[in-house]
């Protein structure tokens, strides 16, 4: 379970990124975070993932309050957290295969383990045929697929989608959704932070609407009411 | 954690590759900082041996009145042999002296002409004394000068030696300083430059360094390759200074002897002490160019 608690985040006295929001998403969950840019979604996601601490407030993920968490454990937190970004952020000189390799190999995870691991990743994610490739010679929606790849590797409790259709075209933009309610399915707690319509919509799962970093309105089967 | 050190090592190896022309130049200004020590070094073993050398030659001749009695002569030489300063003594007679002195003139006549005018051996007899250090010469003059054989001694030849003595210990001492204020700013600006390259290594690899944090790499496996990409350097400098230096004395040493007129022991200093100077150079370069990559690397691993 993720809870926030009365998490405020001021980056000057000017700049207010969230202002004492609280909320609780239960595992399994399916949650769109929604919000005009400035609204305080990838602030909320930076909390999250810890990339930084909230000036007043708790957050809890899994029972481990993590608002004070102390530089070495971010890694551990990372580990459970699959993060996916609008701009891949993929590693141009490596190959896809690599490029998911890389995250078990910096937890220090065995050979074994990763020539195991890896395969069956990408055949979730539809890429157990295009594993020599790198990342040039992929479509916009495959190097997302390498992301999910690259997040799902360590069997994270949580996935945090930051914008992941932001740089993709209608169709890539399906088969990314779909993926990620698949992910959903097998029992991964997905965050998705966008400010794209048509996707909140087509989902029909919870929303959390955020306007100048407050919860506006937070429904069950909600859609993109901005 | 075998694993983990062992990707360790071999990323730190393709930071090296990745880097290279940095890192070369790097390698060559942490090289000329540990030539500089070495020129310290073979100076300070250079100097040592010239001061060895001529304190080896000389000893102080106290000259007696020429009717100094014999029995004062062999007291003096048995109480100066009796101390722990005193290496040897010597007498040398009044006649042995002359025939020094005739010997020693041989080719200016006048003098010999004038010393056929005088009558009988105008000469004295000479104690020769040699200390065991160069030092003990004053404190040996002293104890020679005591009120039973004063009124017998005419003079010493200590003074003429004293300067010679005092100016090589005194140039050693400068150049082992003005050396090691050489070598502090060597250091320095390899150290400097060592800063610069993991730095500008770094930056070239930030894009991978923030991928490494996202996926949950912990700060030391970020910071300990470019840690050892600094010990990787100094290890290169470290061998390539080894190397100049073997040349160096192998190619450097006999010219030195034949300048100087003598063996100036650096092949035979470097047997005996090569391998402990190269593992010193090497901890401390090692240990300094560590120290400056763990700073650089800090700011690009935080959170």
């Amino acid at each position: 379970m993720i809870v926030l608690e009365h998490v405020s985040k001021t980056y000057h006295p000017q700049s207010i990124g969230l202002d004492d929001v609280s909320l609780r998403i239960l595992p399994g969950e399916f949650v769109s975070i929604v919000g005009q840019s400035g609204a305080g979604k990838t602030t909320l996601a930076k909390l999250l993932m810890a990339e930084e601490q909230p000036s007043a407030g708790r957050i809890e993920i899994g029972g481990w309050d993590i608002t004070r968490i102390r530089p070495r454990e971010i890694p551990e937190l990372r580990r459970q957290i699959g993060v996916i970004f609008q701009d891949y952020k993929l590693l141009p000189k490596k190959t896809v295969f690599e490029n998911v390799s890389f995250a078990l190999e910096v937890s220090g995870a065995p050979g074994s383990y990763i020539r195991e691991v890896v395969p069956q990743v990408l055949k979730i994610v539809g890429l157990d045929e295009r594993e020599h490739r790198f990342p040039r010679q992929l479509s916009g929606g495959e190097q997302q697929r390498v992301v999910i790849a690259r997040a799902l590797v360590h069997r994270p409790k949580v996935l945090l989608a930051d914008e992941p259709t932001g740089n993709l075209d209608t169709l890539n933009t399906q088969d990314i959704m779909d993926l990620l309610v698949k992910i959903n399915a097998f029992g991964t707690t997905v965050v998705l932070v966008t400010h794209n319509r048509e996707v909140v919509n087509a989902l029909r799962r919870r929303v959390i609407t955020l306007k100048d970093g407050r919860i506006i309105s937070d429904h069950q089967h909600g859609k993109y009411t901005l | 954690m075998m694993i983990m050190a062992w990707r360790i090592f071999t990323a730190s190896w393709s930071h090296v590759w990745r880097n290279l022309w940095i890192g070369l130049a790097t390698v060559i200004v942490f090289t000329v900082a540990l030539l500089s020590v070495n020129v310290l070094i073979a100076t300070n073993v250079l100097l040592e041996r010239a001061v060895t050398f001529i304190e080896d030659r000389v000893d102080v001749t106290v000259l007696f009145q020429p009717n100094t009695p014999q029995g004062v002569l062999d007291q003096a030489k048995f109480y100066l042999t009796s101390l722990p300063q005193t290496q040897y003594a010597k007498i040398i007679t009044a006649d042995e002296a002359l025939v020094a002195f005739k010997e020693r003139s041989k080719g200016n006549q006048k003098v010999l002409d004038a010393l056929g005018e005088l009558p009988g051996n105008p000469l004295g007899a000479e104690l020769v004394i040699k200390a065991n250090d160069s030092s003990d010469y004053p404190f040996l003059l002293d104890a020679v000068r005591n009120p039973q054989y004063l009124p017998f001694i005419h003079t010493s030849s200590y003074e003429d030696h004293r300067d010679a003595i005092s100016w090589i210990q005194d140039a050693a001492r400068s150049l082992r300083l003005f050396g090691s204020a050489l070598v502090a700013i060597f250091v320095f600006f390899g150290l400097l430059a060592a800063f610069n390259a993991i730095r500008v290594a770094i930056y070239t690899q930030r894009d991978e360094i923030a991928i490494m944090r996202l996926v949950g790499a912990s700060s030391a496996y970020i910071r300990w390759p470019f840690v050892l990409e600094g010990v990787w350097l100094a290890a290169f400098a470290s061998v390539f200074t080894a190397i100049c230096v073997g040349l160096g004395i192998v190619y450097g040493e006999p010219i030195l002897s034949r300048f100087f007129g003598m063996d100036v022991g650096l092949q035979s200093f470097y047997l005996r002490q090569g391998a402990i100077l190269v593992l010193a150079e090497f901890g401390t370069i090692a240990a300094l160019s560590g120290f400056v990559s763990w700073i650089a690397a800090g700011r690009y691993i935080k959170r």
